[in-house]
C-alpha cells in the first residue's frame, strides 16, 4: 500500500475506515435480492412522513414539561387557536363539540349499569338532613353583597359556595367507609386548559386562496384542514386521586360501530367560535410531578345559561351537554398530557371522569370515558376509537324553599351524587400509566440546576399564556393600502417583514436571542465568548 | 326613516318628497360555506345587530335566533390616469341565524332552462355576425355598389 493511499484512508475518519477495511462476511449474499422499501414520493406522502417523524420526536422526549415545550416549538407567538370556553356557549354548538372531541353522546335517565353495584342507602338519611341544613343556610342564612354583580356572577357565587358545602358534607360522612376519599385532593376554582388538534373541517378562505394560487395544489383546494382547539374552563370544585377510575366500558368496546359521532364539516367560526393566538397549554389544575394526577369528579357552574337568550328550549339542553362534554374531555386530555401523552401520541388506556353541572338546585350529571385523543388529520374517519359520554339531563334536588324549609327533596339526585363519590379508583393491573415518559420523567428530577431552572421558567411562561412583552406584529392599514395592495412607495427602504418575504407568525419558539450574561458574571473567558446563556430547547 | 334633511320648499319644487330609508339589506351568497340555518346579508353600515333582527322580523316575518355582524374593508384601486388610490366603502355583513331546524337554500337565479335559451340566442347572434362579416368581406373591393348588383 502506497503512502498516498494510507493518507487517504486516514483522512476518511474512523467511521468510514471500517467500511474500506471491511472483512468479507459469509452471509453477505442472500438467495433473494433484498431492496429497501420503495417510498411514495408524492407531495402528500412526503408531508405525511415529515409529520410522523415530528410526532415521534415528541413521543421520544423524556419529561412532561419538555414534551409541552416541544409541542410549542413551531410557533413563537402561539398557534392560531379556536377558543372554546366553558361558560360561553353559542347557538347550535353541540355537533361541533362532539366532532372536535369525537364523542358519542348517550342521553339516559339513570346511571349506566356499572353503578348498580354501588349501594348508597346506608348513608342517605344521615347525609340528607345535613345537606338540607347547609342548603337552607346558603340560600337564606347569608346576606350576600350582590351590588354591581351580574345575574351570572350572583348565581355562580351562590352555586360554588353550595357546592363547597355539599362536597364537605359528603366527604366527611363517607370517608369513614371509603378510604379512597382520605387519599383524595380537593381543588377549588382550578384553572383547566387543554389544547388539541381536530381535523375534518372545511378549509378557511385564506387556505383555499393559497391552494388555488399554486397550479399543482389546485386539486387539494377543498381538503379539510386541522384546527388547533383551545379549551378553558374553571370547575368550582374538583377531586383528584393517585389512582384512575375504572373504565365503564372496556377499551375494546370503544371502537363499537354503533357509536356515532356527528360530522361537522363547517368552519367553527360559522357557529360563533372565535380565534386568537395562544400557546399550547395543558393545565389540569396541578403541575407536573403532582402525586394525585387522576380526576375523580368535578362540579361546574351554570350561570352562563342565564345570559343565553336564544329562546330555544332544546338548544338550552344541548348547551348543557356541550358544557358537559367539553369540560370532561378538556380536563381528561389535560390530565393525559400530564401523563406524557399529547395530541399526537394516542393514550394507551381509557380514562374516566364524572362531571356535575349545577346551580345548587338543578343538577346535570355527565359520565365521560376518554378512549382516544387523536383527532387530527384523517383520524375523524380512520381512527375507530370513540369517546363516550353518558348524560343525565337536569333534575332538581328540591322544588322550592318555603317558610324556611325545603320542599320536595329529590333523593335520586343525592343518590347519583353519592354514587359518584363512592366510585372507587383502582389500580390498573399490568398497565403502564406513563408509557411515553422515561428517565427523569419530570424536569424537577434533573440534577443540572441551570437546565432545570431554565426549563421550569420556559414551561411556566408558555402555559401562563401571558401576552408577550413586545406588541405583536401587525400590518398597519396604511401599509396594506399603500405598500402591499398598491406599490406607491417604491423608493423607501424595504425593512418590514412583508417586504422581506418573511411571515412573522411563522417564527419558531427558539428564534430569539438567549439571555445576555453581563461581563461581570461571566467566567474568565475571552471577550467574545460566553456572552449568551445556554438554552435547553428539547 | 331617513336622516336626509327635507329641503326648504321653493316655488316650483315638488310638493312632497319621499326619501328611501337608511336601512337596507341585501341577500348575498356566502364565500365560506355556512350551516343551512345561517343566512348572509350585506347591509347598511349603520345597522346594529338589533336593527338587523328587527328588520327581518318586522318586515319579512323571519324569526332569527341570533345575529352576528362584521365590517369588511372596502376594496382599493388605483386611478389609471393620475395614479392615486381610491377606496370603495366598507361593507357590513350580517349573519342571520335561524332556528336550527330551518334550512335556507340560496335561490338559483339562473336556472338551467333560462341559461340554455340565452346560449341559443347568443349562438344565433354569432351566426348573424358571421354572415354579415362574410358579406362585408365579399364587397370590400367594390365600394358604393349596391348589394344586389352581382353576378
Amino acid at each position: 500500500m502506497s503512502i498516498i493511499r494510507l493518507k487517504a484512508l486516514r483522512s476518511l475518519g474512523p467511521s468510514r475506515r471500517c467500511f474500506s477495511v471491511g472483512v468479507q462476511q459469509e452471509d453477505e449474499y442472500v438467495p433473494v435480492a433484498q431492496y429497501p422499501k420503495i417510498l411514495d414520493t408524492s407531495y402528500e406522502a412526503k408531508q405525511a412522513r415529515k409529520k410522523e417523524a415530528k410526532w415521534k420526536e415528541i413521543k421520544d422526549v423524556k419529561t412532561v414539561e419538555e414534551k409541552q415545550i416541544k409541542l410549542n416549538m413551531p410557533r413563537y407567538y402561539g398557534f392560531k387557536c379556536y377558543v372554546f370556553q366553558e361558560d360561553k356557549v353559542p347557538y347550535n354548538n353541540l355537533n361541533l363539540a362532539q366532532h372536535i372531541t369525537k364523542t358519542h353522546l348517550i342521553p339516559t335517565r339513570t346511571l349506566p349499569e356499572f353503578y348498580n353495584d354501588i349501594s348508597v342507602d346506608g348513608h342517605l338519611v344521615a347525609i340528607k338532613s345535613q345537606i338540607e341544613e347547609a342548603l337552607l343556610i346558603e340560600y337564606e342564612g347569608y346576606k350576600r353583597n350582590n351590588t354591581n354583580l351580574t345575574e351570572k356572577q350572583i348565581e355562580d357565587a351562590l352555586s360554588s359556595s353550595i357546592v363547597k358545602q355539599l362536597n364537605r358534607i359528603l366527604i366527611n360522612n363517607l370517608v369513614e367507609d371509603n378510604s379512597h376519599l382520605l387519599d383524595t385532593q380537593v381543588d377549588y376554582d382550578a384553572r383547566i386548559e387543554a389544547f388539541w388538534y381536530a381535523g375534518g373541517m372545511n378549509p378557511p378562505l385564506n387556505v383555499k386562496k393559497y391552494r388555488t394560487g399554486v397550479e399543482w395544489r389546485k386539486h387539494t383546494e377543498d381538503d379539510p384542514v386541522d384546527r388547533a382547539i383551545h379549551y378553558s374552563g374553571s370547575p368550582s370544585v374538583q377531586l383528584r386521586n393517585e389512582l384512575p377510575l375504572p373504565p365503564i366500558i372496556p377499551h375494546s368496546e370503544a371502537s363499537n360501530p354503533d357509536f356515532k359521532v356527528p360530522f361537522f364539516k363547517y368552519d367553527p367560526r360559522t357557529v360563533g367560535t372565535t380565534t386568537t393566538h395562544k400557546h399550547a397549554a395543558n393545565i389540569a389544575g396541578y403541575w407536573p410531578g403532582e402525586k394525585y394526577q387522576f380526576g375523580l369528579m368535578s362540579y361546574h357552574k351554570r350561570g352562563h345559561m342565564l345570559e343565553r337568550n336564544f329562546g330555544d328550549e332544546a338548544d338550552a339542553k344541548e348547551a348543557l351537554h356541550r358544557q358537559g362534554i367539553l369540560s370532561s374531555f378538556g380536563w381528561l386530555s389535560a390530565q393525559a398530557n400530564m401523563l406524557g401523552f399529547t395530541t399526537f401520541n394516542e393514550i394507551t388506556y381509557p380514562m374516566v371522569t364524572q362531571t356535575v353541572i349545577t346551580d345548587g338546585q338543578k343538577f346535570s350529571f355527565y359520565l365521560y370515558q376518554m378512549n382516544t385523543i387523536l383527532m387530527n388529520g384523517d383520524n375523524y374517519k380512520e381512527n375507530p376509537l370513540k369517546n363516550v359520554c353518558w348524560a343525565i339531563p337536569e333534575t332538581e334536588l328540591f322544588e322550592e324553599i318555603k317558610d324556611g324549609k325545603l320542599v320536595g327533596f329529590n333523593d335520586e339526585v343525592l343518590k347519583s351524587l353519592l354514587k359518584f363519590y363512592k366510585n372507587v379508583p383502582q389500580e390498573r393491573l399490568g398497565v403502564n400509566l406513563r408509557p411515553y415518559l422515561a428517565g427523569e420523567k419530570i424536569i424537577a428530577n434533573y440534577s443540572d440546576d441551570d437546565k432545570r431552572n431554565w426549563l421550569e421558567r420556559e414551561y411556566k411562561y408558555l402555559v401562563s399564556n401571558r401576552p408577550r412583552f413586545k406588541l405583536d406584529y401587525e400590518v398597519y392599514h396604511w401599509e396594506k393600502i399603500y405598500k402591499i395592495d398598491h406599490k406607491t412607495r417604491p423608493i423607501e427602504a424595504r425593512r418590514r417583514p412583508f417586504e422581506l418575504f418573511v411571515d412573522p407568525w411563522k417564527r419558531t419558539l427558539d428564534d430569539r436571542q438567549p439571555n445576555y450574561i453581563p461581563r461581570k458574571l461571566r467566567p474568565d473567558l475571552p471577550r467574545h465568548k460566553g456572552r449568551y446563556a445556554k438554552e435547553y430547547f428539547p | 326613516m331617513s336622516t336626509r334633511i327635507y329641503p326648504l320648499y321653493q316655488r316650483g319644487g315638488p310638493q312632497l318628497r319621499v326619501f328611501l330609508p337608511n336601512f337596507w339589506m341585501k341577500l348575498v351568497r356566502p364565500q365560506q360555506e355556512q350551516p343551512p340555518n345561517v343566512v348572509q346579508f350585506s347591509c347598511s353600515i349603520e345597522m346594529t345587530k338589533f336593527d338587523v333582527k328587527n328588520y327581518l322580523e318586522k318586515i319579512y316575518g323571519v324569526k332569527t335566533v341570533d345575529v352576528r355582524t362584521r365590517i369588511a374593508l372596502g376594496k382599493t384601486k388605483r386611478d389609471l390616469v393620475n395614479g392615486y388610490v381610491v377606496k370603495e366603502d366598507d361593507i357590513k355583513y350580517a349573519y342571520a341565524i335561524l332556528p336550527k331546524d330551518e334550512v335556507f337554500k340560496f335561490p338559483n337565479l339562473f336556472p338551467k332552462e333560462v341559461e340554455e335559451s340565452q346560449k341559443q340566442e347568443e349562438k344565433s347572434l354569432e351566426e348573424a355576425k358571421k354572415i354579415y362579416n362574410q358579406y362585408v368581406d365579399r364587397n370590400k373591393d367594390r365600394p358604393n355598389v349596391p348589394g344586389w348588383f352581382s353576378i
